[in-house]
């Protein structure tokens, strides 16, 4: 552990670390006046690391992270952790040389993030953590998943306790300017809804006069749904609850009469609920935009195009109609686009590097360990009875676009 | 070495006193040091984020509206701030009243000499301060309210004075401004005092019985009817209405849960501590009372409880402390408080820490204000001695 100390540093912090805590106890006056000189020594020895941190050359953890700039925030002692957000340094080497993406997700949306029986994240958000790990570090499994509140979710952004939050989130721009996020590439184009019981006799949400609306709390969902009923000219009373829990069991005791969200959740919750999805339904009226997209936290735009890319390369990949199953089928196509997004070696050691600071095979390890953009939708929401809608392809008539890769 | 005449000069670095003021200075220079870091450290960071650090989100149109609430979605997040605020007054001013109450009475219990009556207090206070609160709450709110009140569409109509169902509580209410009948009602205190205070007077002189209780609440009765009929208040009677109510005050069933749970769970701690301030009351002074053959009820009202009460005060001033902050779990059933207006904002685009910053001020400044209240009424009740 202390290998990455200039030399003369070294001895004093090897020193110090042989000082096993249980001897303190028992030291006579001598020991303890060489302790003493082992502290002095250990605080010299971390002077010297915060100066010849940027002098060491090897990553903790021991993955052979590409682009080996070791990053001087990796190795400064823990005691240097003062400021949250390194100015000088991207989150991109961090992330690098930490050899783990931390993923902000939630565990409890259905289609998007639950836990399997094995603990394990599934869901569209949760694979998309995986294609920035993917890109990143090359590995999608190097993702630590960490579960927040709706209401913690840019707190720990704007902490660094995540270094990405692929949750679920409006972009909007109060969040933009007001949060400290910056939105990257929306990976879901939602729309609010509002779903009731199939034995309600509402066909329409202009129906719905007088009664009360559950809803999620924290969200964007509260705001649209007031502001669709005063511009209906409609009396809703939104009654917002901590979790979908409480939400669904006042829903079944009849305190609300719709229950609305973004219709992909209601989508999800509809498929789970208790008495099966068919004694709920949902009403044809979307009344609002919500492009759920992956946020960073603003300041730092290398770390930002590399999750908005790892992003395109789903998208990219779908339309050039390449797949986990046959993406090594491509090795020797003749295409150029297809060579320079695959990262392939075409004439000599020529590659593309368009310096997005990723590994050049980027797009290669997304779609192999991931998937392209289709396939993560087939697996995670296509089973909830959701369509692809305006999700899908530009070239489909949807709105998934990706910039050109060269 | 010649000695010296006099006492010798104490150099300045052994020089207790000095030494007091210098530690003193020390001390306060780290934690100001500390404060002025972190603060430091938030606007650095926050500023490379460009995340706003001062108040102008006050003026930001709120775009959510407070469930029971006028307040347009359009009113800035300023008053929608305020009228949480006031929720949390609300709330707390009502379970303030009630825990007391009921926790004056079992904690009495819990000294009855009827054994049924003092398991049943021991059973309360055991069962209830033992359970956290939180949990309390969200248990109350899914069996009582969603599992016990009906639906809205078979509410309970209660001889047309209530109707009950799980949206709320709907009673008869005043139609007319809220500040007048405050008036009117404070008025109707004031006299309440003044005959109280009056019969006490006349009791002392004379060896009447005072009967302070029933002369106040006739004072108040004659003003409020005297101020009720010169203003002219008039009240509607809830009745339902498809799938609400209309006429009267509906009562959140968010409000009603919240304090449920606040009352009966401040209740088992005020029991235990009125409890205990009884047993602190020397043994001598019931004594004393049985020596002039007052009855049961009148040793505890005139000679016990008020020993017991002067006693009990500062800790239960502090359980009024825990009520107030404790509302703020209220936000886990949609109870629109301050906090849960403040969580709300921060999820439409208000920053986190200068809002979150402000309502743990008001907080504060609720909680130093309730202190000073109780310190007050200690320092006027405490036994002088001399």
């Amino acid at each position: 552990m202390t290998n990455w100390l200039p030399g003369d540093c070294r001895e004093a912090n090897e020193r110090f670390v042989g000082t096993d805590d249980a001897e303190w106890g028992i030291m006579n006056p001598i020991t303890r006046r060489a302790a003493a000189a082992l502290v002095t020594l250990t605080l010299v020895g971390a002077a010297c690391t915060s100066d010849g941190g940027s002098t060491g050359d090897s990553t903790p953890a021991g993955t052979d992270a590409p682009g080996e700039t070791t990053a001087p925030g990796a190795t400064t002692a823990p005691g240097d952790t003062v400021e949250v957000v390194q100015a000088d340094e991207s989150k991109l080497d961090a992330v690098q040389s930490a050899g783990v993406f931390k993923c902000g997700t939630r565990d409890a949306l259905p289609g998007f993030a639950t836990l399997d029986d094995s603990g394990e994240h599934i869901g569209f958000d949760s694979d998309f953590c995986r294609v920035i790990a993917a890109a990143v570090l090359g590995d999608a499994t190097a993702v630590d998943m960490v579960d927040l509140e709706t209401d913690a979710r840019f707190t720990a952004l704007q902490s660094g306790e995540v270094d990405a939050l692929v949750r679920n989130t409006t972009w909007t721009a109060s969040r933009d300017g007001n949060e400290g996020a910056t939105f990257l590439q929306p990976t879901f184009y939602d729309g609010q809804g509002m779903m009731v019981a199939s034995d309600s006799g509402f066909a329409s949400i202009t129906d719905m006069d007088n009664v009360t609306i559950c809803v999620a709390q924290g969200t964007t969902t509260e705001g649209n749904a007031a502001a669709e009923a005063t511009r209906l000219g409609l009396a809703w009373e939104v009654r917002p609850f901590e979790n979908v829990d409480l939400i669904q069991e006042a829903f079944i005791a009849g305190q609300c009469d719709g229950w609305s969200s973004d219709t992909s959740q209601l989508t999800g919750l509809r498929s789970v609920y208790p008495d099966g999805p068919d004694a709920l339904v949902i009403l044809p009226e979307v009344f609002s935009k919500e492009p759920l997209a992956p946020a960073v936290a603003d300041g730092d735009t290398t770390w930002a195009q590399a999750v908005n890319w790892a992003i395109f390369a789903t998208i990219q990949g779908e339309e050039f109609g390449i797949t986990s199953e046959n993406i090594d089928t491509f090795a020797t196509t003749a295409d150029p686009n297809i060579q320079k997004f695959l990262g392939q070696v075409v004439e000599g050691d020529a590659v593309l590097d368009p310096g997005l600071g990723l590994p050049t095979d980027f797009a290669y390890q997304v779609i192999k360990q991931v998937g392209n953009y289709a396939e993560i939708f087939d697996r995670n929401l296509a089973p909830l009875g959701l369509e692809r809608g305006v999700n899908a392809l530009w070239s489909d008539g949807g709105l998934m676009y990706s910039p050109p890769y060269r | 070495m010649t000695a010296a005449l006099g006492t010798p000069r104490v150099p300045v670095w052994r020089d207790v006193r000095v030494l007091k003021w210098v530690a003193q200075i020390i001390v306060v220079a780290i934690a100001v040091a500390i404060v002025v870091w972190l603060y430091g450290n938030y606007v650095e960071n926050a500023s490379r984020q460009n995340i706003p650090t001062d108040m102008g989100f006050l003026d930001n149109p709120a775009s959510f509206q407070i469930t029971g609430n006028s307040l347009s979605q359009n009113a800035p997040v300023r008053d929608a701030l305020y009228q949480g605020f006031l929720n949390t007054l609300r709330v707390s001013v009502v379970a303030i009243v009630a825990a007391t109450v009921l926790g004056t009475v079992i904690g009495i219990a819990r000294l009855s000499t009827n054994w049924v009556v003092r398991q049943l207090a021991t059973v309360y206070v055991e069962a209830v301060r033992n359970i956290p609160l939180a949990l309390f709450l969200t248990a109350g709110f899914l069996v009582v309210v969603l599992g016990v009140f009906p639906q809205i569409t078979d509410a309970w109509d209660l001889a047309g004075l209530a109707v009950v169902s799980n949206r709320g509580v709907a009673v008869p209410w005043f139609e007319g401004s809220g500040a007048g009948l405050l008036v009117l009602f404070g008025a109707g205190a004031v006299a309440w005092f003044a005959a109280a205070k009056w019969r006490g007077r006349v009791a002392d002189r004379t060896g009447a019985l005072p009967r302070s209780g029933l002369w106040g609440f006739g004072a108040f009765a004659v003003v409020v009817a005297v101020g009720w009929g010169i203003f002219g208040y008039s009240y509607t009677l809830p009745s339902l209405d498809g799938r609400g109510t209309i006429g009267g005050i509906r009562i959140d069933p968010s409000f009603f849960a919240l304090f449920f749970a606040l009352t009966i769970y401040t209740a088992s701690h005020i029991a235990e501590i009125v409890r205990g301030s009884i047993q602190a009351v020397a043994r001598g002074q019931a004594e004393a009372a049985d020596a002039v053959a007052l009855s049961g009820f009148q040793r505890m009202w005139y000679v016990i409880l008020p020993q017991a009460l002067r006693i009990g005060l500062p800790p239960i001033g502090n359980q009024y402390l825990n009520l107030i902050k404790n509302s703020s779990l209220g936000a886990a059933i949609g109870y629109y408080d301050m906090t849960l207006v403040a969580k709300t904002t921060v999820g439409n685009g208000s920053p986190a820490v200068p809002v979150f910053f402000l309502v743990m001020v008001v907080y504060i400044a609720i909680s130093l204000i309730v202190s000073a209240l109780v310190n007050v009424a200690n320092r006027r009740f405490a036994l002088v001695e001399r």
